[in-house]
């Protein structure tokens, strides 16, 4: 192991001397200045949003015209404003807080905006986000020593209780569809910007680093209680068969998308054509189901994935960079057509495969409910075991020769010869894994669904994981699973956007690749 | 282990950049190759480290052929330097030298997919000797920086660790102290007087004559693609045509 003891350098400069110091902080001519754009957030926040009743009620909570209606009951994004209002009190605590009131902001005002309303509140968070955003201080986060091991485990696990409502929050956020909630999708960009604004200010007072480094150094207890938490989310606001299912479908992409990093974040290969291999494992098992159990149609699908990753990665040797993604691309293109019209009867073509039955383990269905838990549970769980596999995959081959060797072909291939790295078999290997990966998560896509039909497997789903894994962080454990949860749900969350999706992906890369250039989750 | 060039030529379209070069690099010994700027001393090291394949004549290993490719010189045991730091600078220093130890460590993928007993020992031991080659360099044995963040001079010597860690038999050197002060400089030497005595070769293109000629067993000059002079030290600082064609012009 490479990294056991990170973040273990934080010295004796102790957290006290610093306490104090931001303390005296919070009273000095400087802490002044924040006073104002916290105060207009909060004004803002109380104030009416809405001058006209909207279609399906009111909007979306004490959307009237009366100034502190029943402040007790601010609920939805004005309770969210109040707390960042607050929270901007804190010194470290106001650039993120007030970038999370922009965001709630903006997203709300303009929503009304577009449905012909007029909002009080809105241009005065604005504002006051604004202001916080400018006059708050940007300083380096305090790095923590770590606990004794008292310590360690309550803090773990408060902290994947809070992921754990953190992600049943923002999956729920805006409820199902457009059907029950007109507003869904101004509600869940608005949650976004708090939880935007949560891990900000978090990690802007160290607590994220500080986690991350314990979690590290207790690996196989952080684990254990995430994948706890992970099967806890059923129980939450969450655990309805509908949310069961965006969960599972999420797992799915983000179990491809960790396969696409490792040839991309590590081995630095770039694949525009990945989604073909999740294809070929979808269509693999679809033509299985009827005659083998789901086990072995989920190993062949991930056998005839990797070995097409094999043979698409060796013709690719020769090639590098620009001329290797046209190469998958092309790769990518043949795969689509030749499903679409339906090549060796195989993919069913324009009828597709209907008709798959679910998985059944033991008797059991996977579609139906267990005991009291929601149908589609069974689904979520597997994809949550694939998942973690996944991720297991990926942090063991990193800190590991292989991956070693990956990352230094990614920054420089002749150097790495020079190693003593066969380059051709380690980029095979690199396909080979990453296809296998894709395919094991294609045959699960294929039982889920009941159904497999070419449209799935186009280019802008191979974009669409690899924008998840710029994202989220090239070659980081948990970005891909970030990545692939933030694009993966957004189109479910915000349908009436669904025909400018790409040109919506296309402004959030940019926007990371400005702010945060190694992706969301980057060390 | 030695290391031979038998008339080794390499031509770019028409320029003949070695012609006709012959050395031997035998076991234990610092080698010195000094030419002016141009003279094809990088170039020379290309084709003894698998490289480039020579337009004609053989490099040999132990008297057989070496393969153009530097993997498999790599694995027969030379390792080199870059004259431009070649480094992978987003890594961690620690995890540069772990590249370096490449071919020396046995345990593949479903060995890290597994992550047993044998592995974890096999990773352990590479970690430590890694330190050990960090220290031995003279940097922070943690290694936890980005290899692109340290100084110059400490990228320099991280090459050295990287290369050290596949216990190559012969070390190339590609001008080693260049952009370094007085003092690294000396450092260096120490370095490479060390490197010696752990029982490696040394190859080392230096343009700083008195460095070459206080520290090398054997000192060959290059110029325009030709070998002009070797000889032990005093032999070759004493000789007329490189007083003229190389010492004389500096
Ligand atoms: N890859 C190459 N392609 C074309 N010409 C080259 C190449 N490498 C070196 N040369 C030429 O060969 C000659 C020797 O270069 P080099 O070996 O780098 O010299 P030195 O290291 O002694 O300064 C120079 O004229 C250089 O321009
Ligand atoms: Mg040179």
């Amino acid at each position: 192991m490479t990294s056991t003891d990170t973040g273990s350098t934080t010295g004796v400069r102790g957290p006290v001397t610093r306490a104090r110091r931001s303390a005296r902080s919070v009273l000095s001519v400087r802490s002044v200045r924040r006073v104002p754009g916290a105060v207009l957030v909060l004004a803002g926040a109380l104030s009416p949003w809405a001058s006209v009743v909207l279609p399906g009620g009111a909007y979306p909570d004490l959307a009237t015209l009366h100034l502190f209606d029943a402040p007790h009951l601010v609920t939805g994004f004005r309770l969210h404003l109040v707390l960042l209002g607050l929270a901007a009190l804190l010194p470290r605590a106001a650039r993120p807080a007030g970038a999370g009131v922009l965001i709630i902001a903006f997203v709300h005002t303009a929503f009304l905006a577009a449905l012909g309303a007029v909002s009080f509140g809105g241009p005065v968070a604005l504002a006051g986000g604004a202001l916080l955003v400018w006059q708050g201080r940007r300083e380096p986060a305090p790095r923590w020593p770590l606990p004794g091991r008292a310590v360690v485990w309550p803090a773990l696990a408060a902290a994947f209780a809070g992921l754990l409502w953190l992600v049943s929050a923002t999956l729920t956020a805006g409820g199902q569809s457009r059907a029950t909630n007109p507003h869904g999708g101004a509600e869940f960009l608005a949650f976004l910007g708090f939880a935007v604004a949560l891990l900000g200010i978090l990690s802007a007072y160290g607590v994220l680093a500080w986690l991350s480094a314990l979690a590290e150094r207790h690996r196989t207890f952080s684990v254990a209680v995430l994948l706890g938490c992970a099967m806890l989310l059923p129980l939450t606001g969450a655990g309805t068969g509908y949310w069961m299912t965006v969960a599972s479908t999420i797992g799915v992409y983000a179990a491809t998308a960790i396969g696409l990093n490792i040839v991309v974040g590590l081995a630095g290969l770039l694949d525009l054509g990945y989604v073909a291999f999740l294809g070929i494992g979808a269509f693999t098992a679809a033509n299985l189901a009827h005659t083998v159990p789901f086990p072995v149609a989920a190993l062949a699908g991930a056998v005839a994935a990797g070995l097409l990753g094999v043979v698409v990665g060796a013709p690719t040797l020769r090639v590098r960079g620009d001329y290797l993604a046209i190469v998958t691309l092309a790769f990518g293109e043949i795969f689509f057509r030749a499903a679409q019209n339906d090549l060796g009867g195989l993919t069913g073509g324009a009828n597709s495969i209907p008709g798959i039955p679910p998985i059944t383990l033991f008797g059991q269905a996977f579609d139906r409910p267990v005991g009291a838990l929601p149908a589609g549970f069974l689904y979520y769980a597997l994809t949550v075991l694939m998942v973690a596999g996944a991720m297991a995959v990926l942090a063991n081959l990193k800190h590991s020769r292989t991956g070693r060797a990956w990352l230094a072909i990614s920054a420089d291939e002749d150097v790495a010869r020079a190693m003593g790295v066969h380059t051709g078999r380690a980029k095979i290997l690199a396909f080979l894994v990453g296809a296998t990966l894709a395919g094991l998560a294609g045959a699960v896509f294929a039982h889920k669904l009941g159904t497999v039909g070419y449209e799935s497997f186009d280019f802008s789903e191979s974009v669409t994981l690899l924008a998840a894994v710029i994202l989220g962080g090239m070659g980081t454990v948990p970005g891909a699973v970030v990545g692939a949860s933030l694009l993966f749900v957004l189109p479910e969350k915000l349908r009436e956007f669904s025909d400018y999706r790409l040109m919506l992906f296309g402004l959030a890369l940019i926007l990371i690749m400005r702010l945060r250039p190694k992706g969301l989750v980057s060390s | 282990m030695t290391l031979t060039a038998q008339g080794v030529s390499m031509a770019f379209g028409g320029l003949l950049a070695l012609d006709d070069v012959s050395l031997t690099v035998p076991e234990r010994r610092v080698v010195g190759l000094i030419g002016p700027n141009g003279a094809g001393k990088t170039t020379l090291f290309n084709c003894l480290t698998g490289l480039y394949a020579p337009t004609s004549g053989l490099v040999l290993l132990n008297g057989r052929p070496l393969p153009p490719d530097p993997a498999e010189a790599a694995r027969g045991g030379i390792a080199r330097t870059f004259q431009n730091i070649r480094l992978f600078p987003e890594l961690s220093a620690l995890d540069n030298v772990l590249v370096g130890r490449h071919t020396r460590i046995r345990q593949g993928l479903l060995a890290a997919l597994l992550r047993g007993p044998g592995f974890r020992r096999s990773e352990a031991e590479a970690v430590e000797r890694a330190r050990a080659e960090l220290a031995f360099v003279g940097l922070d044995p943690a290694g936890r920086a980005p290899a692109g963040s340290l100084a110059y001079g400490d990228q320099r010597r991280l090459e050295i660790a990287r290369a050290l860690a596949g216990d190559p038999s012969v070390l190339m050197l590609d001008e080693p102290t260049a952009g370094m002060n007085a003092t690294e400089t000396a450092a260096v030497r120490e370095l490479i007087a060390a490197i010696r005595e752990r029982g490696i070769a040394v190859v080392v293109i230096e343009h700083d004559t008195k460095f070459i000629f206080s520290l090398c067993d054997h000192v060959h000059v290059l110029v325009r693609g030709r070998l002009l002079v070797d000889g032990p030290p005093e032999a070759v600082r004493a000789d007329a045509r490189v007083i003229e064609a190389y010492l004389g012009a500096a």
